[in-house]
């Protein structure tokens, strides 16, 4: 009981330290709030799609079933140009071969070319492909039913067979139907990075000053013991990025709208994370001699794991070469999880890998800073 | 209470400490007097706990001083770097390093605020620290030491960088605290410091006790002679070349070193001649120094050099 209350009793003086810092709200705050903003408002339109979705057909077919085809895709929300070449600007463009009739009529397999335009929208191209899928299950369950004729006229007469075909589309899982954005991404965005800044720069610093200054050697002078210190180094730091992520979510609920989804899950990814961005800032300031080296390092690596990994812009609309290469940033995986929680209805069960890749990197980096960590200069 | 036996330490090549051994009863204050380099911070530290990879033994109060940590709650370590935290006021500094022993929160809270009396520091407890003055400081990190009421203290170059009024202050609590029973051993390499404030005196050297007791027990070793430090241009054996056929009881050569020596003479006639030599053999003496016996001769004789070099 007295080893945990001293270990407590150090860790609480270094969160009471920092918080008695006059930067600190600045830092924890002030800054923040503004980084908040700035990303809310700039992804806060996102993909909102347009009211009707724009599609080019290009039907070079010479038979019947080309117009045939195209009316099947026909949709109140969906506005069709039929061409006959390639036209140079689309939005998103299917195209219908010479011989599309001709294959049909052989019953022989094809291939539809479905182009999308960079950067139009996710949830309007979605929605056409919906459609066009609907219309080749509609096309090919006439050919079945009915031959060649058409299924339309073919109901009227036998409304038994009504329901025999539906087509239900589903995206598969994991499609985005739906991106990050506004301050339900910019607020968890933020925290994430500002964990890091905070954590690794005054935790870092403190870590390396005291040791410099002969404190660390001094608290080792009364009987708390090297592991009972370094075990108070790391929960001072964890509870400083917990401490973090406390307020700026206070901050997101009361003035925001702030909704994380789930927000004990969302506190439990931050509370993960924050350990080893604890373990990494004793493990910097064991390593490290110089204040500036500190602050670099940290600057360094916080913006870019906040870059990387999706505190700035949602990494579901990066490309996915860009994405995997982002997977190697912790924040990656907090970011990844607190999407899951907030825009794809995740739950414990679909964070619980990122929990897991961020409790390992946790525990390697502790592993490292404990065999670092020394009292002497 | 305290006795430390063989304690051998060494950084590579260096030996910082050499077989030191040293005993020390309940109420006593050892000044330990020691050039820079001497060893005087390696054997603090490791009586501290906070420095390892020594061989030896050190028994206090009956059991060997690492046997357990508890045992620290009755040490008092006083750093010979200003350790503690700036930022915050001095109250917060001793309620902070007082809550890491075993000391009731009440208890602590009432001591703090009596140390801080006693450091003459309570009209400015509630200060940030690095608003202090050095002296000030100096108080502060002796006061830290002393919180916890420990039978031991230990304190390494306390008055280190601060003006002679602060430095008569530390000496003074130093005093009051073996008056009151706490053992004590403090490390400097000022001479005055010890003549003052000290019940025994150790001088120690590379590593080792060169010679201890009081203050007239160590000036006994030099005897009722005189001493003369020469300093001049000169290298160590040309130095005692020069002097060698004078007869003993009369010059003795304590010490030569390359540009400084020092004498022992019978009287003072006998520095006449020991210039003639000199001058006959074309050495140059720049300065010279006649010292009635004193901490400063017997420290020179047994060191060969003096403190402030
Ligand atoms: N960390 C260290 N690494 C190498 N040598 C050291 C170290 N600390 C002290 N020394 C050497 O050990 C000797 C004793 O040093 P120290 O105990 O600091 O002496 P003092 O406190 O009396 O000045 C010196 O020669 C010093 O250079
Ligand atoms: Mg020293």
């Amino acid at each position: 009981m007295r080893r945990l209350g001293r270990v407590l009793h150090v860790a609480r003086n270094d969160v009471w330290r920092m918080v008695r810092d006059r930067p600190f709200f600045f830092w924890t705050l002030a800054f923040p709030i503004f980084f908040i903003v700035v990303f809310g408002m700039l992804f806060k339109a996102g993909d909102a799609a347009p009211a009707v979705a724009s599609l080019t057909v290009v039907n070079q077919d010479e038979g019947r079933w080309g117009a045939y085809f195209v009316d099947k895709i026909k949709a109140p929300n969906i506005e069709i140009t039929v061409v006959k070449a390639e036209p140079a600007d689309f939005t998103r463009l299917i195209v219908l071969p010479p011989d599309f009739s001709a294959r049909i009529e052989a019953r022989r397999d094809q291939a539809l070319a479905f182009k999308k335009r960079a950067g139009a929208s996710e949830r309007a191209a979605a929605r056409v492909e919906t459609r066009l899928f609907q219309a080749i299950a509609r096309v090919l369950s006439e050919l079945v039913l009915y031959g060649d004729g058409d299924l339309t006229t073919f109901l009227d007469g036998h409304p038994e067979v009504a329901d025999l075909v539906r087509v239900e589309t589903r995206f598969p899982e994991k499609t985005v139907t739906a991106v990050p954005s506004g301050f339900d991404h910019s607020i968890p965005g933020t925290t994430v990075q500002f964990i890091m800044m905070m954590v690794m720069i005054y935790g870092g610093i403190s870590v390396m000053e005291d040791r410099k200054k002969g404190v660390l050697s001094r608290l080792l002078c009364s009987p708390l013991s090297t592991g009972e210190l370094f075990q108070a180094k790391l929960l001072g730091r964890w509870s400083m990025g917990v401490l973090q992520a406390l307020m700026l979510f206070a901050v997101g609920k009361a003035f925001f709208g702030l909704n994380l989804g789930s927000a004990p899950l969302a506190l439990l990814v931050l509370a993960v994370f924050a350990l080893a961005v604890a373990a990494l800032s004793v493990f910097a300031g064991s390593l490290l001699t110089r204040e500036d080296l500190i602050v670099g390092v940290s600057v360094l690596l916080a913006n870019m794991f906040a870059g990387l990994g999706g505190c700035w812009w949602p990494n579901e609309i990066v490309p996915p070469a860009v994405r995997k290469l982002a997977m190697i940033s912790p924040a990656y995986w907090a970011m990844d999880a607190l999407h899951a929680l907030r825009f794809f209805q995740g739950g414990l069960r679909d964070i619980l890998p990122h929990l897991g890749i961020l409790l390992t990197l946790a525990v390697v980096l502790a592993v490292l800073a404990a065999r670092t960590f020394r009292v002497r200069p | 209470m305290l006795e430390i036996r063989n304690l051998t330490k060494s950084y590579g090549d260096v030996l910082a400490l050499d077989r030191f051994s040293l005993d020390l009863a309940k109420g006593e204050v050892l000044g330990l007097l020691g050039p820079n380099g001497a060893g005087k911070t390696t054997l603090i530290s490791i009586l501290a706990g906070t420095l390892g990879g020594f061989t030896g033994t050190v028994t206090f109060q009956g059991q060997s001083l690492f046997a357990s940590r508890q045992l620290k709650n009755r040490l008092g370590i006083v750093p010979q770097d200003m350790a503690f935290y700036e930022d915050l006021s001095a109250m917060d500094n001793l309620l902070f390093w007082g809550g890491l022993y075993d000391v009731p929160r009440a208890e602590l809270k009432r001591r703090a605020a009596e140390i801080l009396e006693l450091v003459e520091l309570a009209g400015r407890a509630k200060e940030p620290v690095k608003k202090f003055s050095g002296g000030m400081k100096r108080r502060l990190n002796t006061a830290i030491g002393l919180l916890h009421k420990p039978d031991l203290l230990l304190l390494d170059e306390p008055t280190v960088g601060i003006d002679v009024q602060a430095k008569v202050s530390i000496l003074d609590i130093i005093r009051n605290v073996g008056a009151a029973g706490t053992a004590v051993i403090f490390t400097t390499h000022q001479l005055a410091e010890v003549e003052t404030a000290c019940s025994r005196i150790a001088i120690m050297d590379k590593g080792r006790i060169l010679a201890q007791g009081t203050l007239d027990e160590l000036v006994r070793i030099v005897g009722e002679r005189t001493f003369v430090e020469i300093s001049g241009e000169f290298g160590a054996g040309a130095f005692s070349e020069a002097i060698q056929d004078m007869p003993a009881p009369s010059v003795e050569l304590m010490s030569a070193g390359d540009n400084l020596a020092l004498l022992a003479v019978s009287d003072t006639d006998q520095i006449p001649r020991v210039m003639d030599r000199l001058f006959g053999r074309k050495l140059a003496v720049t300065d010279l120094t006649i010292k009635s016996p004193s901490l400063e001769t017997v420290f020179l004789k047994l060191t060969g050099r003096s403190l402030r070099d």
